[in-house]
């Protein structure tokens, strides 16, 4: 949703030269989101953080040895390679892997940590695992919408392509999903608060 | 005449996946249309509710990727 003054095409330019301003950029640019999806697969935060790494390594080596395809946007390709290797490793931990969420731990948020006091990070942190919790409880095809959309930066015709449905009916789930959302939050009371959601 | 929208264009508003002549189109029938102002501003304040769910590597981690992109020379000779 946000909109940059340099678009990751530019950046990935910049780092084929040697640019590792640019690559440092890009990283940091898309780091929640592609962390946010493989955290939602394995529920831990150094284990995500481990595929996250993974996941940049192969990154680096594909753009380094110029291989890297400019056809399809960054993000998506990064994700489905953070995504494949969490399914990748539930398989070989003979798991059966589904989009979940974290169960309600406390793990803070290191990065903006020294922004808050202890109390309001420790309120944002709760409101935030109940979110997922809640985003948990979506039905499937919703869920899934979801997550593409929202984390992968999937377009809704993408997404249409990629589970095979109409466009229609991939914004059709999505909208259910953001409806059932409000609703959750609604009778649980999670009021918006600009201050839990400051982007 | 003001365009009819449906929630599924809201949607698409909202992700930027709208044309400039739908987005002056939308964000006029927003002004006199309260239904249509109430669905976006719902709509739009759940989306911004996904963001806060999202999680954070550590500090480290992402250096720990820079500083592997910085000696891929070394990785890539080894």
């Amino acid at each position: 949703m946000r909109k940059y003054s340099v678009s990751d095409s530019e950046l990935i330019s910049l780092y084929k030269n040697g640019n590792e301003e640019a690559f440092a950029d890009l990283v940091n640019r898309h780091r929640n989101k592609i962390f946010t999806t493989v955290y939602m697969i394995v529920k831990d935060q150094y284990l995500a953080e481990d595929l996250l790494q993974e996941t940049y390594i192969k990154v680096v080596n594909t753009i380094k040895t110029g291989r890297y395809n400019e056809e399809g946007k960054f993000l998506p390709w990064v994700t489905r390679i953070a995504h494949n290797l969490a399914i990748d490793h539930f398989r070989k931990a003979k798991r059966y892997p589904t989009i979940v969420m974290e169960d309600g731990s406390n793990v803070f948020n290191s990065l903006d940590f020294s922004e808050d006091s202890i109390e309001s990070q420790k309120i944002k942190e709760d409101t935030h695992a109940l979110l997922r919790d809640l985003i948990k409880e979506l039905p499937d095809t919703q869920k899934e919408v979801l997550m593409m959309r929202h984390y992968m930066e999937m377009s809704f015709q993408e997404i249409a392509e990629a589970t095979g449905v109409s466009i229609n009916t991939a914004l059709g789930r999505m909208r259910y999903a953001l409806i059932n959302l409000k609703k959750k939050m609604t009778k649980l009371n999670i009021a918006y608060d600009k201050n839990l959601y400051p982007k | 005449m003001i365009k009819t929208f449906t929630q599924n264009d809201l949607l698409r508003y909202i992700y930027q996946e709208t044309t400039k002549e739908e987005n002056t189109e939308l964000e006029t029938a927003v002004i006199f249309d309260d239904d249509l102002s109430n669905d976006l501003s719902e709509l739009k304040q759940t989306v911004l509710a996904l963001d806060g769910v999202e999680k954070s590597p550590s500090k480290f981690c992402i250096e720990k990727i820079l500083d592997y992109s910085k000696t891929y020379q070394a990785h890539a000779v080894n």
